[in-house]
């Protein structure tokens, strides 16, 4: 088998589409300044860490979205994933397990339930937003089945210096996203399994003919996906010492929205992990500022949606002139 | 000598899914009645066709849009139901009379459904993402205009809709659903407009080719969908008499649910109403069931999330043995 050579110009950790990363960079810029204005406890150190640590989690599965979206797919499923895998973590607590049993059960929770979806896209062939969003459904329902309406309360905290803690002047978690990053970026860059996943988002029929397993890389990209869902899980735990049962309910729509936002194409082959990292830090960003600027959350969802349809349309166009077929 | 012959094969697929779906449909009931006392009574009946109208507009609309091929899908049905139930609500609230008020809410349900249509087939954007992105801005509107909070107070008179009923038959079964569907049903399979959407669904370079205004024909039925979730949105608050800002949560997925449930595929060109209608009969009759033998609700999610997945999964199988052997 030949190997496959990068077609840009040299390995680089930012994409083709570098003036969105730019563009995001510059707008989280902007808003930054314009919270700090407004608000005088925007820019400082405690509420900045409070933030980072908040969107922990949606960071990590971002990570993982990013790699799903390159390939061509999409998964919904992946607030439930985090749930289960959660429920699992907490009654795994509570049966009495120590932490180095709890951690591999989470994550191995999170990675087979992320290759049950890759194996119904892949072998079962059904269209990953439907296979997704079905296994959305059940897992949901298992999570209703197995905590009913109560809460999974009083875990212990024994991993949550993952979250909180702080190696010098640095954030654990930061430490935390940027680790998970780099795994990813290895994954996607400097491995031949990256390759495949441009390939295949690129052309699914090519990449086969090529003679890549198209099938085993769906079901290990989903898998992935599946393993940083059970590790945000891990850290939600650690985090809120708690299982409720409307976790995870808005993460898959939030990661998507941070991965096209970075600059990921929809349609797969494109995208870039700097530009997802940079996708959630403006998500958070907005949901932190709009609080502390005094409107309503509830706005912020409208600005998502909006600025998606903006990115989205500029995308369009800026195709058109290309003569892309859009 | 040949076209009635492909004329049966075309419609051999549906009606081999129609049978299936009344098999399921059966087997429901009878589970139902296993489960409940209550289920098998003539009482049922006016019960389940109340809950039948406002999904079934949905599930009509969806099974439409992805009937056209692209392919189309609609996420924003639920936050159209959310935002035109605002809408309608606050005209009512400012006074105006209902006439007014409702036609007001299906103009903002079309212009919803124009601004999809717009952003797929004439920008170019995916479905998927586009209706993600507008999901994200109709509902986030719909909570943040209102700050959560529901309008009631209507006129009682408005009631007649979603309350009301004429021979046993709650009137928005009689008056608008059944009177929909069949429209619907005589466009879809009698007339020249029906044969160029399935056209635009089987293949849409040779429609094009042959002359159709491909982008129009789907850009429409975005329209219809929206004018549909309008419909559901005025039937949903003349039967709980207020309009909540999150009237339509979830309702996208059950909606996607009922197209493919239906025998729909997923990717265009084949389906059609009847499948749609037992669809929603199966979904609704598992709803209702479960509701009355006081199971869990966790159940039917989980059920339905099986109904979905299996339900494409052997389309992708049959598919897979048919190009294996040939």
């Amino acid at each position: 088998m030949t190997t496959l050579t990068d077609p840009r110009p040299g390995f680089r950790f930012v994409s083709p589409t570098a003036s969105r990363e730019i563009a995001l960079t510059l707008t989280i810029i902007v808003v930054g300044a314009l919270f700090s204005f407004a608000s005088p406890h925007f820019l400082t150190v405690n509420n900045l860490v409070q933030t980072l640590r908040a969107g922990l989690e949606l960071a990590i599965v971002s990570g993982g979205m990013t790699l799903v979206i390159i390939m061509g797919g999409i998964d919904v499923s992946v607030g439930g994933i985090l749930a289960v895998s959660a429920i699992v973590i907490g009654k795994a607590y509570q049966a009495g397990l120590p932490v180095f049993a709890v951690a591999p059960i989470g994550l191995l929770t999170g990675t087979i339930l992320g290759s049950f979806n890759g194996f119904l896209t892949a072998k079962l062939k059904v269209p990953p937003i439907v296979a997704t969003l079905g296994s959305m459904y059940v897992f949901s329902a298992i999570m209703f089945l197995v905590i009913g309406g109560a809460w999974i309360a009083g875990l212990p905290g024994t991993l949550s210096p993952l979250v909180n803690g702080a190696v010098g002047y640095v954030p654990a978690s930061a430490i935390v996203i940027l680790a998970v990053y780099l795994s990813c970026w290895i994954i996607l860059r400097r491995l031949p399994f990256g390759r495949h996943i441009y390939a295949i988002g690129c052309n699914e029929q090519s990449a086969r003919l090529v003679g890549i397993n198209v099938d085993r890389t769906k079901i290990i990209t989903y898998a992935i996906l599946g393993f940083l869902a059970g590790l945000a899980a891990l850290l939600y735990v650690a985090r809120m010492r708690n299982v409720e049962i409307n976790m995870g309910t808005s993460i898959a729509f939030e990661a998507i929205a941070a991965t096209i936002l970075g600059g990921t194409s929809i349609r797969g082959g494109i995208g870039s992990l700097l530009g997802t990292l940079l996708g959630v830090v403006f998500i958070r960003i907005m949901q932190n500022g709009l609080v502390l600027v005094g409107i309503s959350s509830l706005w912020e969802t409208v600005i998502i949606g909006g600025l998606l349809i903006v990115v989205l349309t500029a995308e369009a166009l800026a195709n058109r002139r290309k003569g892309r077929p859009s | 000598m040949i076209a009635p012959f492909s004329r049966i094969a075309a419609s051999d697929p549906l009606r081999a899914r129609l049978i299936l779906l009344a098999g399921l449909w059966i087997v429901a009931i009878i589970a139902m009645s296993l489960l409940s006392p209550y289920f098998l009574r003539a009482s049922t009946v006016p019960y389940l066709l109340q809950y039948v109208p406002v999904l079934g507009l949905l599930g009509l609309g969806q099974t439409l849009v992805v009937l056209a091929g692209g392919p189309g899908i609609d996420l924003s049905v639920g936050a159209i139901v959310s935002l035109v139930s605002v809408v309608v609500g606050a005209l009512l609230a400012a006074g105006l009379n209902i006439w007014m008020a409702c036609g007001a809410g299906l103009v903002a349900g079309a212009l919803f459904g124009l601004i999809n249509g717009v952003l797929v087939n004439y920008l170019g954007i995916p479905s998927l993402m586009a209706t993600l992105a507008t999901m994200f801005a109709y509902g986030g509107l719909a909570l943040a205009t209102t700050n959560g909070q529901p309008f009631s107070n209507f006129p009682a008179q408005f009631a007649w809709l979603g309350q009301g009923q004429t021979f046993g038959l709650p009137n928005a079964f009689l008056f608008v659903l059944l009177p929909i569907a069949t429209i619907l049903h005589v466009m879809l399979t009698r007339t020249v407009t029906g044969r160029h959407i399935i056209a635009c669904g089987n293949d849409d370079r040779a429609a094009h080719l042959s002359g159709l205004d491909v982008a129009r024909i789907r850009t429409g039925l975005y329209v219809l969908s929206g004018v549909l979730a309008a419909i559901g949105a005025i039937i949903a608050m003349s039967w709980f008499m207020a309009a909540r800002p999150d009237a339509g949560k979830g309702m996208e997925l059950l909606a996607v649910t009922i197209a493919v449930l239906g025998g729909t595929h997923i990717f265009g060109g084949t389906g059609g109403v009847p499948g749609a209608i037992v669809a929603i009969l199966i979904v609704t009759t598992l709803q209702i069931g479960l509701q009355l033998a006081n199971i869990s609700a966790a159940w039917q999610l989980g059920v339905i999330g099986i109904l979905l997945i299996g339900s494409v999964a052997s389309i992708g199988g049959f598919k897979l043995r048919w190009r294996t052997s040939s």
